[in-house]
């Protein structure tokens, strides 16, 4: 069965689930996943759908487009690709890094780029920024999966040495340490 | 998905609140290194520690360094060498005492405890050999500990030993006399004594355990204590069920950290877990407290009265809390009250809020007993044993465990400071009644017979 994979974008208010759902049931797709966030004052939906036979994406996003745009909603539709065949993802170990500090431009760009060069893949990142020099106000959460076959520490060190050039108090943990002193 | 607020909460709890895990403790049996011959005897203890301990703290460091959680303290615990040593002299067991100080430097743990001895109902030759060798083993080591059980629910009150480690007391404080009797903090007189303590002075290794054990202390008073006030903040009229609720919630935080990196230390040194001992220990370190939680519960200083009432709640919510969070509970689990080692202890001291009569009274409900309970240097032996006795017998008579470790500081009198160093810290000397006056009581030894409820079979 075909998929397609939608991103709604657009100032957050009341109906926003609801009207792309009526669309999508309307066109006789199934949602199969969906996640959605809000930044600040701002709606972020991405939806995973399995279409009927014989609807294209193209006119799934017609469709969505003439329901959505008229809100002043953007969307974005294109196919879904299947997933890897199982097994094909490397065996890893989830950690957690957080940095306080100064907010600056570059930041994630700086911190990200040493978390790439070791092929860590980033799962889940937060950040808040809320400007100036107190510490708790500027936050990032970024969560990784770091492969077996790279040595954790080796990936803190060189990311607390990126932390110190932007004056950043970086921690670097195994999630489980924050399931483990907040979930039973 | 973690959200913010649980990883905004540890971080807080790990920067600013001194959660950590105090000790992880590895419990060898020397058992089976027992013998006649002394020089055998050091070369196979030695051996075995190296063996199983040898990778301790390289381990639990690259733990630490995994979960971000500092693990304080490294230590070993060894069955009582009054039993593997029972054929020992007493010069002889000095000298397997610093065989033990000497593997504790070369795998560098902290402390190595079980230089102990269990004679609630009577003294075999190995135990007044050991007992004998306390002061000169504890004023020429470093990292030793030493532990001597004296009563028990079971047994009643040894009253020959309570005499006997009233003059071992005094002598060790006066071979360490230019450490301000520094020997004393690393020795506890136990009633009680569990058999798996992973905190000193009283580590060692039961009779009844396996080959070798990993027990875990954890501590956390500081997250106790910001809880409390964070609490309070946003709800000033929080009653003291809710405030026992809440201090419920954060031993089961603190307990689960100290699960997590025993059982992960344990299985990567393939040996067994044991128990996490759940304390609130504190250190000199400000915001690390048991005393500042009196404090915040709203008490001008711990000593005051309502001091015992608010130690019966405190001790009784870091139990409930922990024993859901951890699969085996024991040790001593429950509040410390070290007055030298807790600064805002210390501080309740040296203004006279805290004296000694209250604090025997606070061993009524708490898990421990008079601890690093500085007094004058001139309180005779007799003394000594009597305020051990009184300590022992509420441990008896109440089913619990309660322990002693006094200094007598020697030279110095009521009210001057004693400084011990180090996690050990530093305190006002507390006056203690009747100090250097005699006591027949005391001198009559026997045995104070064991209660009635210990007719239990």
């Amino acid at each position: 069965m075909n998929k397609a994979i939608l991103s709604i974008l657009g100032r957050d208010r009341p109906g926003i689930v609801a009207a792309v759902a009526r669309v999508l049931f309307d066109q006789g797709c199934n949602i199969e996943n969906v996640s959605q966030t809000m930044l600040q004052n701002e709606f972020a939906g991405i939806f995973i759908v399995s279409l009927p036979h014989g609807l294209a994406v193209e006119t799934l996003h017609e469709a969505l487009f003439k329901r959505l745009s008229v809100v002043g909603l953007h969307v974005h539709t294109k196919p879904c690709e299947p997933p890897e065949e199982a097994g094909a993802a490397k065996p890893s170990e989830p950690f957690v890094i957080t940095t306080r500090g100064p907010d600056r431009k570059g930041l994630v760009a700086d911190m990200s780029q040493v978390i790439a060069s070791y092929g860590v893949n980033i799962t889940n990142l937060q950040a808040v920024f809320k400007g100036g020099n107190e510490p708790g106000d500027n936050l990032m959460i970024y969560e990784v999966d770091v492969p077996l076959t790279i040595d954790p520490q080796a990936l803190a060190r060189d990311l607390r040495a990126k932390a110190d050039t932007l004056q950043l108090d970086i921690n670097f943990q195994h999630r489980r340490i924050f399931e483990t002193l907040h979930r039973i | 998905m973690l959200t913010q607020r649980e990883i905004v909460s540890t971080l807080e709890m790990l920067k600013n609140e001194n959660l950590d895990v105090r000790t992880v403790t590895l419990g060898v049996s020397l058992l089976d290194c027992a013998g006649s011959d002394l020089t055998q005897m050091r070369q196979r203890v030695a051996d075995r520690i190296c063996r199983l301990a040898g990778e301790l703290v390289p381990v639990c460091e690259r733990i630490s360094q995994k979960y971000g959680i500092p693990v304080v303290n490294k230590r070993v615990a060894v069955s009582p060498i009054a039993v593997v040593g029972a054929a020992l002299a007493p010069a002889e067991m000095v000298e397997l005492a610093h065989t033990l100080d000497a593997v504790a430097r070369e795998i560098n743990v902290d402390f190595i405890g079980g230089f102990s001895a269990l004679v609630e109902k009577g003294m075999a030759r190995g135990d007044r050999s050991l007992i004998a060798a306390i002061p000169e083993a504890l004023a020429t080591t470093e990292r030793l500990c030493a532990s001597v059980n004296v009563a028990s629910t079971r047994a009643g009150i040894n009253m020959d030993a309570v005499i006997l480690m009233g003059q071992t007391i005094k002598r060790a404080a006066g071979l360490t006399a230019d450490r301000d009797g520094a020997a004393c903090t690393k020795l506890c007189v136990f009633a009680n004594i569990p058999e798996d303590i992973p905190f000193m002075a009283g580590a060692y290794l039961g009779i009844g355990e396996a080959d070798a054990v990993i027990n875990v202390g954890v501590s956390g008073p500081g997250v106790v204590k910001k809880a409390i006030d964070r609490a309070l903040a946003s709800n000033p009229g929080m009653d003291l069920g809710d405030i026992s609720e809440l201090i419920k919630r954060t031993a089961y935080k603190v307990t689960r950290v100290g699960e997590l990196i025993g059982r992960e230390v344990a299985q990567q040194l393939q040996i067994p877990f044991g128990v996490v001992d759940l304390s609130l220990a504190p250190t000199p370190n400000v915001g690390d407290s048991v005393g500042e939680i009196f404090q915040s519960l709203g008490l001008l200083a711990i000593g005051v009265p309502g001091t015992t009432a608010a130690l019966a709640l405190l001790n009784d919510a870091i139990k409930k809390g922990g024993a859901f969070a951890s699969a085996r509970v024991g040790g001593l689990s429950g509040a410390f009250i070290p007055v030298s080692e807790d600064l805002n202890i210390s501080e309740a001291a040296r203004n006279g809020h805290l004296c000694l009569e209250k604090l025997e009274a606070m061993t009524c409900v708490c898990s421990v007993g008079l601890d690093m309970v500085a007094i004058p240097g001139d309180t005779s032996a007799e003394t000594l044993s009597a305020i051990m006795a009184d300590e022992m017998a509420i441990g008896v008579v109440n089913n619990k465990t309660t322990a002693t470790r006094l200094i007598p500081v020697p030279g110095k009198k009521a009210g001057d400071q004693a400084t011990f160093g180090g996690l050990m810290g530093h305190s006002t000397i507390i006056p203690v009644n009747n100090a250097a006056g005699d006591n027949p009581f005391i001198r009559r030894g026997g045995l104070i017979p064991a209660p009635i409820h210990s007719l239990r079979n």
